[in-house]
């Protein structure tokens, strides 16, 4: 695809086969363009032994080189989702894992006190975390390959680099076509998927999303979030009115044995938006003490005093994370206050929760920092 | 005789298809198209 014209209302289309050129019209037209993976910009960062990885064509990059080449030591630049994924599919190949992180927490866009859980995890499972350690270049050798890393705090050996450090979206199609960016760099769009031009629409990680919680047009570049604003842009772009009205901001991931999930603001953010902030950390188990299998679980509530409302919330554990993170999610949802989240009626058995589930027990710790607060 | 309406999408990761496949069950009557530059289509989705 090499250009949009909206006034023909017409597409210009490379085959990347032949370089052949083709027009195509649209009656409407949706713009899925994605993001790309950011690079380092300091010298070396065009060597073939550094990787991104975003799509099936870098994964299958990356496992061919380990095939060929059978690297020992691996370094990944970033402390972020992707990064710590990676450590946990670098250590199970058995190389020796170098994690370069600009802060001195891995997740450092998570509270602390998660983020210290998963430097825990990574370190318990033999990775070398390097902390205030940003790369200034990559060292090569005459085939152009990358042999060590230098950063302000000296220089690294390594057999390869897997950058990790976020994605920028693919907009410049778009913007050269007219259409409008928002303020995050994304495509502006609205909550039925249309961007400032007639009969375009657009979805997914080239776009922005709005954040039901902070209430501002956000870039969350996440596939199910894509899947979903690509239904929406789908059903308008085919006469039928439908509406996206947004996110809380949902994650979760897995880096080693230790589940993490989000949802909503990070104490930071809920400040910065405005909100009268306050938070409660709480840790408990699973499932009843006496079960196989339980385990402890921490969770972080974040809320706003003013108007007893949750805000967000973080959790990290080796069992039973992951999912119950999305009763924070509907409760953000719903507006729900802490209050009406302690007294939820929960399903309750042994081998799934105590009697008070570990979401119930931190409400209601929430709710009681709120009244001392208030006294 | 009037032309089938077209509808175009680029980009066939995760929104493309998702798009293309609402867009279809909607509107079956509908002439979907979908480019990717890429070699792999909703490996995303």
């Amino acid at each position: 695809m090499t250009k949009i014209d909206p006034n023909e209302k017409k597409i210009e289309v490379v085959n990347l086969d032949d370089f052949s050129r083709s027009h195509i019209s649209y009656d409407k037209l949706i713009i899925a363009t994605g993001a790309r993976s950011r690079k380092p910009s300091i010298p070396g960062s065009q060597a073939k032994n550094l990787f991104t990885l975003k799509d099936l064509q870098d994964a299958i990059a990356i496992k061919t080189y380990l095939e060929e080449r059978e690297p020992k030591r691996v370094s990944i630049i970033g402390g972020g989702f992707i990064g710590l994924e990676m450590c946990e599919a670098f250590r199970l190949r058995g190389l020796e894992t170098y994690l370069f992180c600009r802060r001195d927490l891995p997740a450092g866009n998570l509270e602390r006190e998660i983020s210290e859980k998963i430097l825990k995890e990574i370190t318990e499972n033999g990775v070398h975390f390097l902390p205030y350690n940003e790369p200034v270049s990559f060292n090569q050798n005459s085939e152009g390959e990358i042999t060590s890393i230098e950063t302000s705090k000296g220089v690294y050996p390594t057999d390869m680099v897997l950058a990790a450090i976020g994605v920028i979206p693919n907009v410049e199609l778009a913007k050269e076509a007219g259409v409008e960016l928002g303020k995050t760099g994304a495509i502006r769009t609205d909550f039925a998927q249309r961007t400032n031009l007639k009969d375009i629409y657009t979805a997914g990680d080239c776009c922005e999303v709005f954040n039901l919680i902070s209430k501002n047009w956000v870039y969350t570049p996440l596939a199910d979030i894509a899947n979903k604003q690509g239904r929406v842009a789908g059903e308008n772009a085919a006469g039928v009115k439908a509406i996206f009205d947004g996110v809380v901001g949902s994650a979760a991931f897995k880096v080693f044995e230790l589940e993490v999930a989000f949802t909503g603001l990070g104490f930071q953010a809920a400040k910065e938006y405005g909100y009268d902030v306050d938070w409660q950390i709480i840790e408990a188990d699973s499932k009843v003490g006496y079960m196989p299998g339980s385990e402890r679980m921490i969770i972080k509530l974040i809320f706003d005093r003013r108007s007893g409302k949750l805000l967000g919330a973080q959790m990290a554990g080796k069992e039973g994370v992951a999912r119950r993170i999305n009763v924070l999610a509907v409760a953000l949802h719903q507006g729900m206050t802490l209050d009406q989240i302690a007294r939820l009626d929960f399903a309750y058995a042994p081998p799934f929760s105590a009697p008070f589930d570990p979401i119930l027990i931190a409400a209601e710790q929430a709710v009681k920092k709120m009244r001392r607060s208030k006294m | 005789m009037s032309k089938k309406e077209r509808l175009v999408i680029i980009g066939g990761s995760a929104a493309g298809p998702s798009a293309a496949a609402r867009a279809k069950r909607v509107n079956p009557e509908l002439d979907v198209t979908v480019f990717e530059q890429g070699k792999f289509v909703s490996y995303g989705s």
